[in-house]
């Protein structure tokens, strides 16, 4: 267990935050970067999450994009916040860092350079700088195998999306506002209907 | 709640006398030895009950009112703590934590939110391994034992079970009929609590119910349908108190707290059965009872003149030191597995071949109950409704054996019945298996999660004596003790059951005009049912059974064996109130006996 907290603690991620700070604001980061003033809006508010919240294992640029991709997955609508709301991104990063196998890092760490790279390959941007349009077309496209992936992307969505499910259902929000669950108090009678 | 934990306070366990020779020892803390303890020291007798694992404040284990949220892990089990699936046990051969690179790794026993809570109820498969063909042996080694986590369904057994072979030809009638255990069934009912709806079924026989759990409307509309087909659906017989007892402070009333499976089974205001609120704690009470935990019983010692038994070894699990316990019967409620593997490992002079073994039937006609086939169903007039609460009870439905009853069936002997549940849950079980993403995926989600309900099945394994379990001749446990070695399959009369289950269960959905999602019907492992059962039979004769009808040893008297070892077939219904019922009966007998000076 020591050995694997500290292993857990050098992780790039940590350096990477470290990084991040000397910049001074995430804004630079996302201005130096190029991104349309859209995209830098989230950004900053992803990289500011990334760092406010203390992200352990993801860097501020993957923890930007799981919150985003976690959010198109379950977005917020009229009836509900989604999965940003519900801090799904923190809560995958935590288990991530503690992950006592590195190859659950590692699948996340390459899924999330793959969409990027998918990304690339495609509109010529990273996806959060890709606009709605093309990052809807491309969850899209490693989604639709759901059942039963091949591609390595296709595996990463199942990993992603199982993951952001969970996390959300499980969460204040996911229970309480979005499935307006009734239950976990003391009743004095069962509910249900009568026999006959 | 505080009142509660105080009074638990109280009831600290007066030392270990290795001087005295107590009235009984009792080798286990479950359901069996439990219920032993409770009859025994409520007429008097001095006893000493030793329990393999820890006393744990059970309470701080089961949490049952956390929301998952409020779980650092949302349930999940710490880094390098790893509990076996199911593909595991499938592909896999025992010992199933060899290889396995995390720190602790433990039996499959979960909820849908994670192992967390059970981690430190179950054992460390590290520590307790086993050998031989697949089996998910699930074991909890603490006071209480499996019942701090069972699934509380609490049903008799008939005469269409006892005297099964009577009616079909196959193995052997039990040495009792259901006139000798009803009194016993009542008496449980009584002293521990059972909800449920009389149904008048001479093959599920009726019990003193208290305050019945309410069906959701998708379940009264199946129940409806059944009827047309001469099938019973019965709201959950559930071993939990409905409406509170009288003579036990320790346990409450079910409140309807709902979310019963998202731990595993645990309930922590004692509503459900667990042997040390509904039958230890009381014991203790009587001042008769001396509880010894950590304590792993190595061997039942026997006198070599007599050949009777006149004590146990025993290891304690800290410190890894042999002790010695006196007493002048020794009563054996391991659970059907370690009391097998504790009466061949008790070998002697007068017992070559283990305690009480001279029928060469220990470790044989080893069952249980095959589990796997199933239907989830959607109930189109829930979709999109109002949210209703339908997990606020302890449980969902029960279908009761239809098959070869009155009918034979061409293709397989015996029966299966269906538990199952209908309406929302605190997690949507549909949000995994919904495809796609975004705000249709959610509103999906939403729609559909209270308007699903599914059943799975449980059917009789034939008990067979090839299908056994030994001594491995090798492997040891962490405490130098031999383990237990597998060499068990389901047949074909399984295999030709499950797939009459699976067909079954489709067209009950279809009648009741369900839209059917899914059938499964994929065997689970062989152990999935956590009922292992048939490993020390009873029997009227000592040549082909290990005890007779009122659990005693057939070679040493003042042995008795009150698990499911006992048990003769395993009928397809769960067993833990017939065990308890057994084990009161013949507690009863050994009380009389122990007086008579018979012992």
């Amino acid at each position: 267990m020591d050995k694997h907290d500290r292993s857990a603690d050098s992780t790039p991620a940590d350096m990477t935050r470290r990084d991040v700070m000397k910049l001074g604001a995430a804004a630079t980061l996302a201005a130096s970067l190029g991104v349309t003033d859209s995209a830098a809006a989230e950004m900053q508010t992803g990289v500011a999450t990334a760092a406010s919240s203390g992200a352990k294992f993801f860097t501020p640029p993957e923890y930007a994009l799981v919150e985003e991709l976690s959010e198109m997955i379950v977005p917020a609508d009229e009836h509900s916040p989604g999965a940003k709301a519900a801090k799904v991104a923190a809560h995958i990063d935590g288990r991530l860092a503690e992950a006592w196998e590195p190859a659950d890092r590692t699948t996340w760490r390459d899924g999330l350079a793959l969409v990027d790279q998918l990304s690339r390959d495609t509109s010529g941007k990273p996806f959060l700088e890709s606009s709605p349009a093309e990052r809807l077309s491309l969850l899209t496209r490693i989604a639709q195998n759901e059942q039963k992936p091949q591609k390595p992307e296709e595996h990463f969505f199942v990993e992603l999306k199982g993951r952001v499910v969970h996390a959300y259902y499980t969460s204040e929000i996911g229970i309480k506002q979005d499935l307006e669950y009734k239950g976990n108090t003391y009743l004095a009678e069962f509910v249900g209907v009568d026999l006959r | 709640m505080n009142i509660l934990r105080l009074l638990l306070q109280r009831t600290q366990p007066p030392e270990v006398d290795l001087l005295r020779t107590y009235d009984a020892i009792v080798i286990g803390s479950g359901a069996a030895g439990g219920m032993a303890a409770h009859v025994m020291t409520s007429q008097g007798m001095q006893v000493l009950m030793l329990e393999a694992g820890k006393k744990l404040e059970i309470d701080k284990e089961l949490k049952s009112m956390e929301w998952p949220f409020d779980h650092p892990r949302r349930g999940g089990m710490p880094p390098g703590h790893h509990p076996l699936s199911l593909n595991e046990y499938t592909i896999r051969q025992p010992p199933y934590a060899d290889n396995v690179k995390a720190e602790k790794v433990y039996s499959y026993v979960q909820g849908w939110n994670g192992a967390d809570y059970s981690k430190n109820i179950v054992v460390n498969e590290k520590e307790h391994p086993y050998t031989g063909t697949n089996y998910a042996w699930v074991r909890a080694r603490c006071l209480g034992g499996k019942t701090n986590i069972w699934g509380r369904l609490a049903l008799r057994l008939s005469d269409y079970d006892f005297k099964a072979k009577s009616r079909d030809g196959y193995g052997d009638d039990w040495p009792i009929s259901y006139k000798d255990i009803e009194p016993y069934y009542d008496r449980v009912d009584e002293y521990l609590g059972i909800s449920g709806v009389k149904e008048n079924l001479p093959y599920l026989p009726d019990g003193h119910f208290q305050r019945p759990t309410r069906l959701t409307s998708a379940e009264l509309t199946l129940r409806n349908s059944l009827q047309k087909m001469n099938r019973i659906l019965t709201p959950y017989r559930a071993g939990v108190t409905t409406d509170g007892l009288k003579h036990n402070k320790y346990r409450s009333r079910c409140f309807g707290r709902g979310a019963c499976n998202r731990r595993v089974g645990g309930c922590d205001i004692h509503a459900a059965f667990d042997s040390p609120t509904g039958l230890i704690y009381p014991a203790m009470d009587t001042g008769n009872l001396t509880l010894r935990t950590n304590a792993i019983a190595r061997e039942i010692l026997v006198d070599k003149n007599t050949g009777k038994a006149r004590g146990v070894s025993f290891v304690d699990a800290e410190s890894g030191r042999t002790y010695e316990a006196k007493a002048q019967v020794v009563v054996l409620a391991a659970s059907t597995l370690e009391s097998a593997r504790l009466l061949l490992l008790s070998k002697s002079g007068t017992h070559p071949n283990g305690l009480g073994n001279s029928s060469n039937h220990v470790g044989h006609n080893f069952c249980e109950h095959v589990m796997g086939p199933g239907v989830t169903g959607l109930v189109k007039e829930r979709i999109g409704k109002p949210r209703t609460l339908d997990d606020g009870r302890p449980g969902g439905f029960y279908i009761p054996r239809f098959r070869n009853l009155t009918d034979k069936h061409p293709r397989f002997i015996r029966a299966y019945g269906f538990e199952g549940s209908s309406g929302t849950q605190m997690f949507p079980g549909n949000a995994t298996d919904t495809p796609g993403f975004g705000a249709g995926y959610k509103k999906t989600v939403r729609d559909y999660a209270g308007a699903f309900i599914s059943m799975g099945g449980f059917g009789e394994v034939l008990a067979r004596y090839e299908n056994q379990v030994d001594l491995d001749p090798v492997r040891r446990d962490k405490w130098g003790i031999p383990v237990v070695r597998f060499n068990y399959r389901f047949g074909d009369n399984e295999k030709k059951m499950c797939e009459d289950m699976a067909d079954t269960a489709r067209d009950m959905f279809e009648q009741a005009g369900f839209e059917i999602v899914g059938v499964d019907r994929n065997v689970l492992t062989e152990g999935w049912s956590i009922h292992e059962l048939g490993t020390a039979r009873m029997g009227n004769d000592k040549k082909t059974s290990v005890l007779n009808q009122f659990q005693q040893s057939h070679d040493a008297k003042n042995l008795f064996v009150v698990d499911g070892s006992s048990h003769v077939s395993a009928s397809c219904q769960n067993p833990t109130w017939t065990i308890m019922a057994l084990a009161w009966r013949s507690c009863d007998y050994l009380v009389s006996e122990f007086r008579k000076g018979n012992l």
